[in-house]
Parts: structure tokens; sequence; C-alpha cells
């Protein structure tokens, strides 16, 4: 559970968000523009945390009552030379920080941290990643904990959708990129591994309202509830006239160890005890009705 | 032996209710505490702890019971029990001052000749780094808030941690444990003081089995009230099991065993998987009341006004340590409470828009769902048509099945309870 060093919650001073250019980032700029926060938004442009001089680059920007949100990541991160690049990227901000320490410092993490047979995964289960970008955020988690002194705090998403969403990851962003084009949704095997999909404006608000409470701890970002991807599918191929079709592919290898993964998500009614997610359902159709705009 | 005078330090609910026991058996007992004001109000008559039967003993045995606050009295015991609070922090880790501080009195103040018994629940190694002088000895207590008096006049077996099990009993001790008719078990002090936390986390392996299970039972379409019964007619597991589905562990008692066994298997180096575990289902069991809160009304009813049945931490007892009640109320900070118990003031609940109410139905008046977090008795009698037409809502959070839940149903509540979907 969060700690909240502000009980009332009030703006900060001015948000720096690091890495505000990217899919998470640029919802968090948007979301703290709509709190009226001062917000300052650092790309690769302002502040390139993989030159030479990245630490200089990003502590010519800060002042030092800013709260920081860091969200800047090659992810996922799936070499090790990405794994590496990451790590020199939170070791140019700690370098930057240790010189001008943020009033508050927020990462942006993920639930790959976790073992994956943590089930339900609650902020106390086992860091144990199975993968390089899980290990990747828990390194980073580690070095933000150890270098930085001041109230820290992570956020750690679960898979996210959202309209602006680049990548095309297995699950929803793909299955509407497929039916859009109108091809089939395809799904491995019949798709019954469930996992937790989180609405990228949820991340957003989340993280506005850790910044307004100045909140330290760890927290998940996750919905509690936990859908097949074959539900999923129906569900994106349901938005089509006609419907897209839902075709089954054979796996490319053997069923996910992970077959499910369900999260306790009590730490967050606690947290933010009047906050609630968007259902799936309700997240993916907005999100239909948002691209169907453009 | 005549009969020995008994004395009990530490007019605690432990000491208290097995002072009054010993009186009952017909010895001549004192009940001490350095606390004035305490012995003033036992003096009148005027009991600090909630217990089935227990006044009524007392007015029965008052002959033979004495309350003071002065050491000296002491000095007048053959066998006296050390029986103050031990508390526990919220991890569970017990603070031994309190009881140290009163053994040296009671060491001090007693004759030589004195047997000095420590009743409070104490670690392993705890009895015989005190043993100085040859006549202290330690007890497993058995209290069960809310059962105590039963629990003290027909106790299944005493357990007696001494230093050397081959050796007879002191006979003042002897004589007072032999008048309860019941198995006496000495054992060498860190056995005795080990069984007691044995036989707490075997309550606790029935109380997670359960948990465990029930939670799986409200996925699956399986109903643990209806197992429950199968199970305890195996003898391997037994008719008293504790086999009845709740919110995690409360009281404080068996979380300050667990922490123990915890922390020993931290400094020997042995294995506290299972335990651990335990503590973990402990704390997820908890908060099954304010999950199900938002999974089905808090989510869509920001305007939501809950009503509260039960603070204490269970039927029959005024305390309130670990009362899951007092959790879930913590988290509902931004929604106005009803609140009612028939022994906590509304006082004892920390929220910033909370109203007490004197009855069931007064605190169900126009809330939106009722939380029944205390399986008071008197809650049993309330009829569910009663309770539907004062409620605005028809969520009734239940989950020690106070009410019938077909009747619930009937009445057109949404009932929710442990252990079924």
């Amino acid at each position: 559970m969060l700690t909240h060093l502000n009980a009332a919650p009030a703006n900060p001073k001015r948000v720096v968000v690091i890495g505000a250019g990217g899919f998470v980032g640029s919802a968090i700029v948007a979301e703290l523009g709509r709190a009226g926060v001062a917000t300052l938004p650092l790309t690769r442009k302002e502040a390139d945390l993989l030159a030479a001089n990245g630490a200089e680059q990003v502590k010519a920007q800060l002042s030092p009552d800013d709260s920081v949100v860091f969200v800047s990541a090659i992810a996922p991160a799936k070499s090790v030379a990405q794994f590496m690049a990451n790590l020199r990227m939170a070791e140019a901000a700690t370098a930057a920080f240790a010189e001008t320490p943020p009033a508050h410092l927020l990462y942006i993490s993920s639930d790959a941290i976790y073992a994956d047979e943590a089930n339900p995964v609650t902020e106390r289960s086992p860091v144990a990643p199975s993968t390089i970008h899980g290990m990747m955020h828990a390194s980073r988690e580690l070095i933000f904990r150890t270098e930085f002194h001041g109230p820290f705090v992570a956020l750690r998403p679960t898979l996210i959708y959202g309209a602006g969403d680049p990548h095309s990851g297995y699950g929803p962003n793909r299955f509407r990129r497929q039916a859009a084009k109108g091809e089939p949704i395809t799904i491995f095997g019949e798709g019954e591994e469930k996992r937790d999909h989180v609405a990228v404006e949820d991340v957003a608000r989340l993280a506005v309202r850790i910044l307004r409470h100045g909140s330290t701890g760890a927290l998940n970002t996750v919905t509690g509830v936990a859908t097949s991807f074959h539900d999923i599918a129906k569900l994106v191929a349901a938005q089509y006239d006609p419907p897209a079709e839902v075709k089954s592919l054979p796996r490319p290898g053997p069923r996910p160890h992970l077959l499910h993964r369900f999260f306790d998500i009590t730490d967050c009614y606690k947290s933010f005890p009047d906050f609630h997610f968007e259902p799936l359902a309700q997240g993916l159709a907005r999100v239909h009705r948002e691209l169907s705009r453009v | 032996m005549t009969r020995p005078r008994i004395g009990y330090a530490g007019m605690t609910h432990l000491g208290l209710c097995s002072a009054i026991v010993a009186a009952s058996k017909g010895f001549v007992t004192l009940g001490f505490d350095p606390d004035c004001g305490l012995v003033r109000k036992l003096e009148a008559g005027e009991l600090p702890v909630v217990e089935p039967g227990l006044d009524d003993l007392l007015q029965e045995h008052r002959s033979r019971m004495t309350f003071s606050a002065s050491p000296a009295q002491l000095r007048e015991c053959d066998l006296v029990y050390v029986a103050p609070d031990v508390p526990t922090d919220n991890i569970g880790a017990s603070d031994l001052t309190s009881v140290d501080r009163l053994l040296q009195l009671v060491l001090a103040q007693t004759r030589p000749d004195a047997i000095v018994v420590v009743l409070s629940q104490v670690p392993p190694g705890f009895t015989r780094a005190r043993r100085q002088d040859g006549r202290l000895y330690y007890q497993v207590e058995t209290l069960i808030f809310g059962r105590a008096v039963e629990r003290a006049t027909q106790p299944e077996r005493f357990i007696v941690g001494v230093p050397d099990s081959s050796q007879p009993l002191p006979p003042a001790l002897k004589t007072f444990l032999e008048a309860f008719g019941c198995p006496i078990l000495p054992m060498r002090f860190e056995s005795a003081e080990l069984t007691k936390i044995s036989i707490n986390c075997c309550l606790v392996a029935s109380v997670t089995v359960t948990n465990t299970l029930a939670e799986l039972c409200e996925r699956i379409g399986a109903d643990w009230s209806e197992m429950a019964p199968a199970l305890k007619l195996d003898r391997r597991i037994g008719t008293y099991s504790y086999l009845t589905p709740g919110l995690g562990l409360a009281g404080g008692n068996l979380e300050r065993d667990l922490a123990t066994v915890i922390r020993f298997s931290e400094e020997f180096g042995t294995d506290a998987g299972l335990i651990k575990a335990f503590v973990a289902n402990s704390l997820h069991r908890k908060d099954w009341a304010i999950r199900t809160l938002h999974e089905t009304l808090l989510w869509k009813a920001p305007q939501a006004i809950i009503g509260i049945l039960g603070l204490a931490y269970k039927e029959n007892t005024h305390s309130i340590k670990g009362s899951p009640s007092l959790a879930l109320i913590q988290q509902l900070a931004p929604w106005p409470i009803r609140v009612y118990d028939p022994v906590v003031p509304a006082s004892a609940a920390a929220h910033p828009a909370v109203t007490g109410a004197k009855s069931v139905l007064e605190a169900a008046r126009g809330v939106d769902a009722v939380a029944i977090m205390t399986p008071w008795p008197e809650f049993r009698g309330v009829l569910c048509t009663e309770l539907a037409a004062a409620m605005r809502g028809r969520l009734v959070l239940d989950p020690f099945r106070v009410l019938d839940p077909a009747t619930a149903r009937a009445a057109g509540l949404i009932y929710r309870t442990l252990g079924v979907e």
C-alpha cells in the first residue's frame, strides 16, 4: 500500500516527465494538463539519456522543487544490449538527480518484475522476473531506490492498451489492427490465457493522483480482472460490421507456462478508495470510437 | 496438603477469569493488580471484560475472592500465577517488559516457599532464563475470548513447564491442578512454551485451509458450508476442528505465535515457509469485505452509504484488536458509514463521517450496503424483510452467515458470504 505524504492532494509545483514522447509518457503529460499541473515534457530531443553527457542534459532541465516522472525506456527490452542501454539511461538520470534531487520521483515500472508463479499478484509478491524486460525494470527500480534518497514510488502497469499504442503486441492493439484491415483476428491455440489489461488513461490518472498525493512505495496498475485473449478477440471483433473473424492458429511453441495471471488490487482500493479502473469492454469500445473518428 | 491459597498477579482478561474460576473451585483466591483504580472497580463488582457467565460466577463465589493492589498481600499465597497482558506490535512481536516487571515484583513479594507460575504467553526459553531460585514454573494458558469461563472451568488438560519432568510437581501446584479433574502434562519448560505455539499453529493451519478452499468455492460454484460437515466426520480432522471460513486471523494471539515461529526460524535456520503463507493468507482474506464492496457496489456508486454491524473482533467480547470491522472502516473514508455494535461504542471507529446507531435496523436505515462484520448472536434475530425495508440499497455482506442465505435472497437482498459464489 502506498504512503501518502500529502494527506490532501495538491498539485506539485512542476512535473518533469522524462520520456514524454512515448505512449505512456504522452498520456501522463495530457492528464497532467487536464489537472492543471505545470509540466515540462522531455523527449529524447530535449534530454538524450544515452548521450555521453546525458546526465548533464537532464540536470540542465531540473529545478529543485520539481517532481519527476521517469517513463523513458527502450521497451520491451528483448536483448542484452537493450537491457544495458536501459540501465545506462537510469544511471544518467540518477547522476542528474544526485546534483538536483527532485522533490518526488515516480518511476513507471512493469508487472513483469514479478515471478511467473505469483498468483494472485500483489505488491508484496516476490520480485523474480523471468524476462530481460522484467529484470530491466526490477534493476531500474533498485537503482532509483538505492541512489535516490527522496520520496520514491514505482507504478507497475500490466499490459497497456490505448488508441496511441505504437506497438502491435499480442492483444487488443494487434487484434484491432487486424480487424481494421479486414483481416481475421488471430489467436494462438484457443487463446485461453487470461491476462489483465489496463487503459493507458487509467495509468495516467493514477500517476497524477500519486504525484498530487506525494505517494511513496509501489503500486500495481491493474484492473483486477483477467480476461482470456479469446474473449478479448471476440470483443474487438464485435466492434466491426460485419464482425471480424477470430481465427485460431497453432501455437508457435509449447503453451506458455504462465497460463493465467490474476492480480489482487486491494492495495489500490486502500491507496485510492475512490479510484476505479475502466472495465475492459468499456475501454475497448472507447478506443474504437476514438479511432473511428480519426 | 491442605488447600493452598492461590494468587493471580495481573487482573487482565486472563488473570481475572482464571482467578474467579479458581475461587469457584473452592480455593481462597487473591486477585492482585498494581492498578488501584482497577482494583477498586473489581471490589465493586465492575468487571472490565465481557465474558458469558463471568459476573455470575464471581457473585456466587465472592466470599473466597479478594482483590488488592497491595503487593504485601501476596505473602499469604502458596501459589501465585503471573498473568499480565503481553502486548504485541502490528506484526505480532511480543513486548515482554510487562511480564518481566510483574514477575520480578511477585518473586520479591512472595514467601520463599511459594510457587510462582508464569501464565502469560511467553516465547520458548523465557522461563528457564528467569528461574533463579527453583520455585518458578510455567503453565500454558488456554483462554478463548468469549468462552473464557467454559474453558477455564473445564480445561481439556494442563500443560505445565517444569525444570525436570521426572520430578513430582510441587504439592501446592499439584493440589490446585488436580481439583479440575483433567490430565496434567508436565514437560520441560521449552516444550511447554512451544506446545502453546504448536496448538495455535495447528488451529491456524485449519483456519487457513478453510479460508483457502472457501475462496475457491466462491469462484467455482461449490459451497463450503456443505463440505465442512463431511470433513468434520473424518476422524483425522475431527468434530471440533476450525472449519468455519473467516476474515483471516484476528485478536493478536495467533498472529503473535506465527511471528514467534518466524523469528525463531530466522534465528535457528529452520524452514518457516508454511507459517509465512499462513500470514499472507490471513492478510488476503481480511480484505474480503473491502474487495467485495468495491467489486459489487463502490465502483458504480460514489455516493453510497454503508452500514456496519459489529466492531468487536469477534462475538461476545469487547476486544477490538485486529478487528476486521475496524480494518474495513479504515478503508471506507470517502463514504459515510452507520455503525452498531452491542458492546463496542461507535467512537472506536476511526472514520470522518461515522454515525453511531442504537440497533441493527437503525444502522441499516437508508444505507446502500450492510456489512455484518461481527457475528453477534443478536444479529441472528434480525428479520431479512425488515432489513431490506430499512435499507436504500440491496447489498448485504455477511461473511459469517449470521443470516440465512436463502431467506436473505428471498427478501430481495443481494447476499454475499464466505465460501459460496
